[in-house]
């Protein structure tokens, strides 16, 4: 129905802003190493300094939200936290230094990991005097450090997340991801041949949720946000990577959005492991597919829906899908499905089933664009490649005929921002036409 | 999203000046190709069904009220005089297939929950399925000149320009026409609806289920029906009796609103009634709308009257909008297929009490690994997602003789919403809105079925 129209030309504004900064900020092959436009950006390890603080994010509808969350030690609040990424057999050391306000403790905890060790011993649930729980983890004092390690036995996308009243903490933003990778290769997400992707096209779906209320609580001091009332929780915002839609089409590290540094558009190639007449291509430039992890860090159930593309669901929680002799379990699914606290493994390609061009054309007659109500990102033409003319008075955010495929979560009312429509979790796959081509 | 008007107004005044003056030679090169005629293909294929996006009201159980959002007091007026009134606004499709001008026009207002369930051979090299889609307008609602769209979830490899999602690719505004070309080439359960504003389109209900059908079908040699699932290679997906389940959820609040000229704040949706094909228990019982056979070769289709609206069953009329059954019955050893589709908001998790079923596909995939390992499995609980579809075959049990169970002639096994917390519709029986039931019939005492969700009692032309 209505979008209040000031806020859809401001969120216009920004995608426009985002899509001109990622035609110009396409890196070149000496830039991506640093920070690639889209894609994953991991902070590598295996030892890493992160520090729990406070820090505030902006939402799609113009609104800015009290977080907790954790950036590196030294550097600038971001949410989410930074993306661990170690290898199969690191010994993986954390030292967690607490700056929460209001006093409080804080801990890791890393489900899916052994033998986790906090300052030399098992990292061991904390109890106060009178035998109540008062952390799941060893626990840092506000103000001090505590220094975690384990070895990281497997390949997986992984959870790292507060365990000291997790009830509020985690919801105020202190999780994040940690990926292992396999001793197969960085371009494997387990040890299987089959589980082998393009390194270029490697994304995540880090999914949350945030109540305003809670932040808001927690935002006017220690007293409300104790007294804030977990029965009445209820999540109006709903978030992928940190952000909302269409924020999250921007840029990794978009310059304003200097607290969510993470992007979640996919932008790959078409997929020519076949020739169109269903036969193995001899010469393949694109043969590999893309990975997306999944994260559910919320409450809720969060199902997620890519348009035009049936996932392979390889891996979940950390463990690929497969049975004792190394049986292939994975399944295709148009729905990913993410339950709170769990992750799934995802590879997924894009080809046009019917090879339509102008030279094999779509069998319906095109209606001319005067007649039709134009999307933001159309081309103007059927094909993959191929840009049309806008009529005027209308603008695209189409670049060198790329196709955009959506992607969003399913439990449509999560894609709400507090009262304002389609500001949730919303991306897209932006398919470039092969190479060469003529996207910047 | 409202049309962008502005676009039109000024091709009228500016391009009509300038066709009337100068002609379109003199016009700059990125005017003119749209100021030209549309190119008009002469010999346009036509297409297999035609639908139409309008608005229109329901009936769902009118107590216990929701004041002021349930019963809405606006549906009284859109009732034919004499039935129990309306209770809810809604938007839709209708299949339009075969209506005169006049006829079509006339849906405008009359749509049904859910829409028509439509199906389609797999893919074979020639037999592409064509869906025109008009939009007819929002009859109650003229400020909003809302575009529509078929999108059809789960659609492998397909070109924004056929996926129906409005800012990738283009839709269809107030009075005009599009036509989706489809080449299914993955046999299985899917779910189409609307894209354009989705949280509200969906949830309004512009939302129903398509389904392929595999090359496999005609061997008889794997099951003797010839009928399957899948492209199973060894019958295991065969089935005799194959039922449409399709699950959504209706917030009152939202519909009253729309009804009402009033914004909704969709991040408080909530489902105040959960549904079963459009229904909730115990209407979910009751037939099909009268079916017109003859039309249900590649949809569902209600009998119609002079006008092109929707008969209805006798004693029913406030079910008009309401078409689809979803009892489910059987002879006893046969198989039975059910296609469940959730495009509600929420996770369902559907229960069989009594009766194991196998998941043989989810979201339009036989459940095998890419070596082959079987992955399907034995459940009497579906869990799905918002979004999600199942594919489950169970064999009927034994009939337990006599005049059954049910004191009727069949034995009686219940399909509920386990999720109390989300369909309790305050429904009597104290297990849930989203509920019907399967009913088992000794051995040959059903003839084959004819068509999808076919009820013994359906009225058949």
């Amino acid at each position: 129905m209505h979008t209040p129209k000031f806020k859809w030309v401001l969120m216009s504004i920004t995608l426009v802003l985002g899509v001109l900064a990622l035609g110009s900020m396409r890196p070149t092959q000496s830039a991506k190493a640093a920070t690639p436009a889209t894609g994953i950006v991991c902070t590598n390890g295996p030892n890493f300094n992160l520090t729990a603080q406070a820090g505030y994010i902006q939402t799609s509808d113009m609104n800015t939200v009290y977080m907790w969350s954790y950036g590196v030690t030294g550097g600038s609040f971001q949410y989410p936290g930074p993306v661990l990424c170690v290898h199969e057999g690191d010994t993986v050391t954390i030292t967690l230094q607490n700056s929460l306000p209001y006093n409080q403790a804080t801990s890791l905890i890393f489900p899916g990991q052994d033998n986790v060790q906090a300052n030399g011993g098992l990292s061991q649930p904390e109890f106060d005097s009178g035998g109540a729980l008062t952390s799941l983890a060893t626990s840092a004092a506000n103000g001090g450090s505590v220094t975690y390690s384990f070895v990281a036995s497997r390949p997986g996308t992984f959870i790292y997340e507060s365990g000291t009243d997790t009830k509020t903490q985690v919801p105020m933003g202190l999780a994040s991801v940690l990926i292992v990778r396999p001793s197969m290769g960085d371009n494997f997400v387990f040890n299987r041949a089959d589980s082998q992707f393009t390194p270029e096209e490697e994304f995540m779906a880090f999914l949350s949720e945030v109540d305003p209320y809670q932040h808001a609580a927690w935002e006017k001091g220690f007293g409300p946000g104790k007294n804030f009332n977990l029965d009445n929780y209820r999540a109006r915002y709903w978030l992928i990577n940190g952000r909302g839609f269409p924020d999250d089409m921007a840029d990794n590290n978009a310059s304003w959005l200097p607290n969510q540094p993470y992007g979640a558009l996919a932008r790959i190639h078409p997929d020519d492991k076949y020739l169109p007449d269903g036969t193995l291509n001899p010469s393949p430039q694109h043969p590999y597919p893309a990975v997306e992890r999944f994260i559910n860090v919320g409450t809720e159930e969060y199902p997620f829906h890519p348009h035009g593309q049936n996932g392979l669901l390889i891996g979940r929680d950390g463990y690929p899908l497969e049975g004792p002799g190394g049986e292939d379990m994975a399944f295709e699914n148009f729905l990913v499905n993410l339950g709170p606290g769990q992750t799934w493994d995802v590879i997924f390609s894009w080809h046009d089933a019917e090879n339509y061009s102008p030279t094999n054309p779509v069998n319906v007659t095109v209606p001319d664009l005067a007649n039709v109500t134009i999307g933001m990102f159309y081309s103007g033409s059927p094909y993959l490649g191929q840009q049309q003319t806008m009529p005027p008075g209308t603008s695209t955010l189409n670049q060198c005929g790329e196709y955009y495929i959506i992607s969003h979560n399913h439990a449509l009312f999560q894609l709400d921002a507090f009262g304002q429509t389609l500001a949730g979790p919303i991306t897209y796959l932006r398919i470039d036409p092969p190479l060469p081509n003529n996207c910047p | 999203m409202n049309n962008q008007f502005s676009r039109r107004e000024f091709l009228k005044v500016v391009g009509g000046v300038a066709l009337a003056t100068a002609g379109v030679s003199v016009l700059p090169q990125f005017m003119r190709k749209t100021l030209l005629p549309e190119e008009i293909v002469t010999a346009d294929i036509g297409y297999d069904l035609f639908f139409a996006g309008t608005d229109g009201w329901f009936w769902l159980p009118p107590t216990p009220a929701i004041p002021p959002w349930h019963p809405d007091p606006y549906g009284a007026d859109f009732t034919p005089p004499g039935v129990d009134p309306f209770t809810t606004y809604i938007f839709g499709f209708r299949n339009v297939t075969g209506m005169t001008n006049s006829q079509r026009e006339n849906q405008r207002n009359k749509v049904q929950h859910n829409a028509p369930f439509f199906w389609v051979d797999q893919f074979d090299g020639t037999n592409e399925f064509r869906i025109q889609l008009t939009n007819l307008g929002l009859a109650l609602r003229p400020d909003l000149t809302d575009a529509h769209t078929i999108h059809w979830h789960g659609f492998r490899n397909v070109i924004p320009f056929y996926d129906g999602e409005p800012h990738g690719s283009i839709s269809v505004p107030v009075g005009q026409l599009f036509t989706y070309v489809y080449r299914p080439r993955d046999p299985g359960t899917y779910m189409y609806h609307c894209h354009v504003e989705d949280v509200e389109h969906v949830t309004m209900g512009m939302t129903s289920m398509v389904f392929v059908r595999p090359l496999q079908n005609g061997n008889t040699s794997l099951y003797p029906s010839g009928k399957y699932a899948y492209n199973d290679g060894d019958g295991s997906t065969g089935y005799d009796r194959e039922y449409a389940l399709f699950l959504s959820e209706i917030w009152s609040e939202g519909h009253w609103n729309d009804a009402h000229i009033q914004e909704s704040d969709w991040s408080l949706f909530r489902a105040d009634f959960s549904l079963l094909n459009g229904r909730v228990h115990p209407y979910t019982l009751l037939p099909n709308s009268p079916v017109n056979l003859a039309a249900s070769t590649n949809c569902l289709t209600t009998q119609t009257d002079g006008n092109g609206d929707l008969m209805t069953n006798p004693g029913y009329e406030h079910l008009q909008y309401n078409p689809h059954s979803a009892l489910i019955t059987c002879n006893a050893g046969e198989r039975v297929l059910l296609r469940f589709a959730n495009l509600g908001f929420r996770e369902a998790a559907m229960t069989l009490a009594g009766i194991k079923a196998r998941v043989v596909g989810r979201d339009a995939t036989l459940m095998k690994g890419r070596d082959g390992t079987d992955t399907s499995y034995m459940t009497n609980t579906m869990l799905m997602g918002a979004g999600e579809s199942y594919d489950a075959i169970f064999q009927a049990p034994a009939f337990s003789g006599g005049s059954g169970s049910s004191g009727n002639g069949y034995d009686t096994y219940i399909l509920y919403n386990r999720r109390y917390t989300q369909d309790s519709n305050l429904s009597p029986g104290g297990a849930g809105g989203q509920r019907t039931e399967v009913r088992v019939y000794p051995a040959d005492a059903l003839a084959p079925q004819l068509y999808v969700n076919q009820h013994p009692d359906d009225l058949i032309s």
